[in-house]
């Protein structure tokens, strides 16, 4: 269902949903058996050909050129049904908008208008993590030209996909860090088996051990901090479409079985606790669609502290749908608890869409942090 | 000063002191070796723990992820010879007697390992609930005798209780609903026993169970008045199994689908029916009907809050692990003090959690189905009793219809409502409470941890999967609360009418 009352957007809407009725419907709980049952590289293939992985890139590199508002109904759509390949869009584009913001355009156009396959363009991300609050990132030694990387990352998403992937390390003492493009594919690169996380299964991660791998910097020296702020905004909202994709699909799942599921003699969306329930559902899904939309104009229109303001939206978003999740279940009672219905795994990726861009105390410390250091929530 | 009369007066208002406040009076009558005996159970919970539970607990659920029909025939094994499988079997049936409030600090104590290991073995007890709480001697007997052989021979025998069906799942849970919904599960009287024919689904540890207490209906559009309880064999003739159900957690303890085709059940393996306890009980059908499920509730929801409290606690110690190991920013998070209000939060939960269930044992134990076994003369006499005494002396009476008749009457008639009202309450209130504090505990988890909280391999994404599955289970919380509502609240309320909307 679309949540903008634009027109121009509901293409995009239109797009996303029949993709998400042939590509994923009926096969959410099979896709989501990775690691333990085989990875879908037929959809992959399809959110490439179809050119939702590079939605948000412009179009003189190689991508869509979509904005904000046509990425998230993109999200919002697909996540309804199953956000993981969500996750796949979000983690791609938040690797192409940090190569932008690192002002590597060139090297994005080298990495993305020549990819051939889905494969070949994707680079992996560690989305789960803000950089700056990982108190052990690798370390980068400078050898003239490139760099070499030694330690580790966890849950780098796409890395068993992705050739190549865009990582934070430190090159001094410092807290500051900077990101480089490192081929993960090479030498001194060991990565793990499929890491078996609570949701989001077939949008994958592995933990990377870097020894001496080959990296090239992107952007400044130490400026990670800088471009990870500035990407912050948009990727936030992005999440925000996520969590409310799921949020959607979580209220309509329980709402269509209350419909149907008969106890003590009536339909149990007769029962007056069911309905209570039903309309927490309702309207934590019509505000997140709401602050989808205020999130993306918020972007268009960067007034004053909008970064901060997008930034509520994700934290406030995220734990709505993680509470609705619960809900979501139990209103189907043990079948919610199933995997044949959806809401168990709408429950775990919840979680997992929360977690994006770094934890939930940290954002918030880092909420207030910024106000006490500038007197203003804005970065 | 206020007169006695007085006083009784004030304390009969809502809320009523003695519906309120159950520890206060049954503190001097709970017999004192209890006391010894939970700590007993409680160290050998955590050796077990520390020896099976934890380091199996991650282990066991990847393994029920690469294949999902496993079963976990090992573990159960195992559970057998720490003899896990009787400690709460009653003596005067061949088991070792422990008490049974014990069993709740025992669950919470291997729920904080693995809530789907503390299944494995928590799940059996339910169905010895079912089985006792009928008041049914010989069956009871005849059932657990299997189990106590179990042991002794390394091979376990364990007892399922089969309820929820397809089309019902709230509904079998309330008199006051079944007789509106659809449960199918119907036993045809025939010559010598019954035909049962049904579906049962959700059913933990149906697979690797050797007894299942079944619940069936002798007329599915008067199921309230026609409640019939079985003991059917595994292996019995139109008895087999479906499917194996793909829950998110708990997978340690399979859940399975039942299926009855023109089973037959012989007489001697009902173990209540509206028909047998009419034999000496005057009451209507219905209240006997209510009376049992209400026993079997009494028991076992606290038993469902032992569970929650244990995630709950299993969620704030992986918390404070992880709090006392990372730095950030340079600092330990053990040492910043949101972290430190948060598990202190945490810790609370564990805290509330723990007294609920214990508040609900002292109802039964003070005014429900353990109050003749705590009686001090009779807790005595059954703990210092020598085994040979039970297997040569009260085995045989078990099997005389007259004990059962006796046991019966007890349960059925000589039980006051407003006694099976405050067991009852407090147990809902016991489930709910303690499974929601369970989640909650799992959410704070899972945000403290970040990026690590969704890691299989680090716990707590486990404990949030395994949670969510106590607040559907033993009826759902909100069958609870309106279950909480009916006996602890209405009776105060002349107008108030519950399951009448």
């Amino acid at each position: 269902m679309s949540n903008f009352n634009s027109d121009d957007l509901k293409p995009f809407a239109d797009l996303a949903q029949s993709f998400a009725a042939r590509e994923l419907a009926g096969k959410v709980a099979e896709h989501d058996r990775y690691p333990f049952g085989g990875f879908y590289e037929d959809v992959l293939k399809k959110i490439h050909e179809v050119g939702f992985l590079n939605a948000a890139l412009p179009v003189e590199l190689g991508g869509a050129g979509f904005g904000i508002s046509a990425l998230c109904e993109i999200l919002m759509n697909l996540s309804e049904t199953d956000a993981s390949p969500a996750g796949i869009i979000f983690t791609q584009s938040l690797s192409q908008k940090m190569l932008l913001a690192a002002g590597a355009q060139e090297l994005a156009r080298n990495l993305f208008s020549r990819s051939a396959s889905a494969k070949e363009g994707l680079i992996a991300f560690p989305v789960y993590a803000n950089p700056a609050d990982t108190d052990v990132l690798p370390m980068a030694q400078s050898n003239g030209d490139d760099y070499t990387l030694t330690g580790r990352i966890e849950l780098l998403v796409l890395g068993n996909l992705a050739r190549q992937a865009i990582v934070g390390a430190r090159t001094g003492p410092g807290p500051d860090y900077s990101f480089f493009l490192v081929d993960i594919d090479g030498k001194g690169v060991e990565k793990s088996e499929p890491v078996f996380t609570l949701g989001l299964h077939a949008c994958p991660a592995v933990d990377v051990t870097f020894q001496g791998a080959r990296a090239q910097l992107i952007g400044e020296e130490n400026a990670g901090p800088v471009y990870f702020e500035q990407v912050l905004p948009r990727m936030n909202a992005a999440a925000v479409a996520i969590s409310s994709g799921i949020l959607r699909g979580t209220y309509s799942e329980a709402l269509a079985y209350a419909q149907r599921r008969e106890q003590g003699g009536r339909p149990i969306v007769q029962w007056s606790e069911v309905a209570m329930m039903l309309a927490d559902l309702s309207t934590k899904a019509d505000v997140a669609a709401m602050c989808v939309c205020q999130s993306c104009q918020e972007l268009e229109q960067k007034q004053s502290g909008y970064e901060s303001r997008i930034c509520a939206a994700a934290l406030h978003i995220s734990e709505l749908a993680c509470e609705a999740t619960v809900d979501g279940i139990q209103i189907l009672g043990g079948y919610g608890y199933m995997k044949d219905y959806g809401q168990e795994k709408r429950y775990r990726d919840a979680r997992m869409v929360q977690a994006l861009l770094g934890s939930v105390p940290m954002k918030k410390l880092a909420m207030i942090r910024r106000i006490a250091e500038t007197g203003t929530n804005s970065i | 000063m206020l007169t006695k009369a007085e006083v009784a007066s004030m304390l009969s208002r809502f809320p009523k002191f003695e519906d309120s406040c159950i520890g206060l009076p049954y503190a001097p009558r709970m017999p004192k070796h209890m006391v010894k005996e939970t700590r007993e159970v409680i160290a050998i919970a955590r050796k077990f723990n520390e020896e099976v539970a934890k380091p199996l607990a991650l282990k066991l659920d990847r393994r029920t992820h690469e294949d999902p029909d496993f079963l976990p025939r090992e573990l159960i094994e195992e559970a057998n010879r720490w003899g896990f499988y009787t400690m709460w079997v009653p003596k005067m049936f061949g088991g070792q007697g422990y008490n049974m409030p014990s069993s709740s600090f025992f669950l919470e104590e291997v729920a904080s390992a693995c809530a789907g290991i503390a299944n494995v073995i928590g799940v059996h007890y339910l169905a010895v609930a079912g089985l006792i709480a009928s008041g049914n001697a010989r069956i009871s007997k005849r059932v657990l005798r299997e189990v106590i052989d179990g042991e002794k021979s390394g091979k376990p025998c364990l007892l399922a209780l089969a309820t929820t069906e397809p089309g019902a799942g709230t509904d079998v849970e309330e008199v006051d609903l079944v007789d509106k919904g659809r449960v199918t599960c119907n036993a045809k009287r025939v010559e010598g026993g019954y035909i049962v024919n049904g579906t049962k689904v959700f059913i933990s540890m149906g697979h690797v169970s050797t007894w299942t207490v079944l619940s069936a209906y002798e007329d599915v559009r008067r199921p309230s008045e026609t409640n019939i309880g079985f003991a059917v064999k595994t292996g019995a003739r139109g008895f087999s199994f479906g499917g194996h159900e793909n829950k998110m957690g708990q997978r340690a303890c399979p859940a399975s689908v039942l299926i009855f085709e023109d089973c037959f059940i012989p007489d001697d393996q009902v173990i209540m029916s509206a028909t047998l306890v009419k034999k000496y009980s005057s009451q209507p059908n219905r209240d006997i009907s209510q009376h049992y499920i209400d026993y079997v509730v009494s028991a076992t929801r606290p038993g469902v809050c032992a569970f929650g409290t244990g995630v709950a606690r299993g969620a704030f110690e992986t918390a404070l692990q992880y709090a006392s190991s990372t730095e950030v920013n340079g600092r330990l998070l053990i040492n910043q003090e949101w972290a430190q209000c948060l598990l202190a939060e945490m810790h609370k939960n564990v805290l509330l959690g723990r007294l609920a269930y214990t508040e609900a044992n002292n109802a039964n134990s003070l005014r429900g189905l353990y109050r003749i076994l705590q009686i001090k003369p009779v807790y005595q006499y059954l703990r210092f009793m020598p085994r040979i005494w039970f297997d040569k002396v009260i085995s045989p009476f078990l099997d005389l219809g007259l004990t059962s008749r006796v046991m019966g009457k007890l349960y059925f008639d000589h039980a006051k409502p407003e006694d099976q009202r405050c067991c009852s309450g407090w147990a809902s209130v016991a489930k709910f409470a303690g499974t929601d504090l369970g989640v909650k505990n799992c959410q704070m988890a899972i945000e403290l941890m970040g990026q690590r909280g969704l890691r299989q391999d680090a716990g707590a994404e486990k404990l949030l999967r395994d949670i969510k599955l106590l607040q559907i289970y033993e009826g759902t919380n909100q069958l609870n609360r309106l279950n909480a509502f009916k006996c602890l609240i209405a009776p105060a309320v002349p107008q108030a009418k519950v399951f009448e909307e």
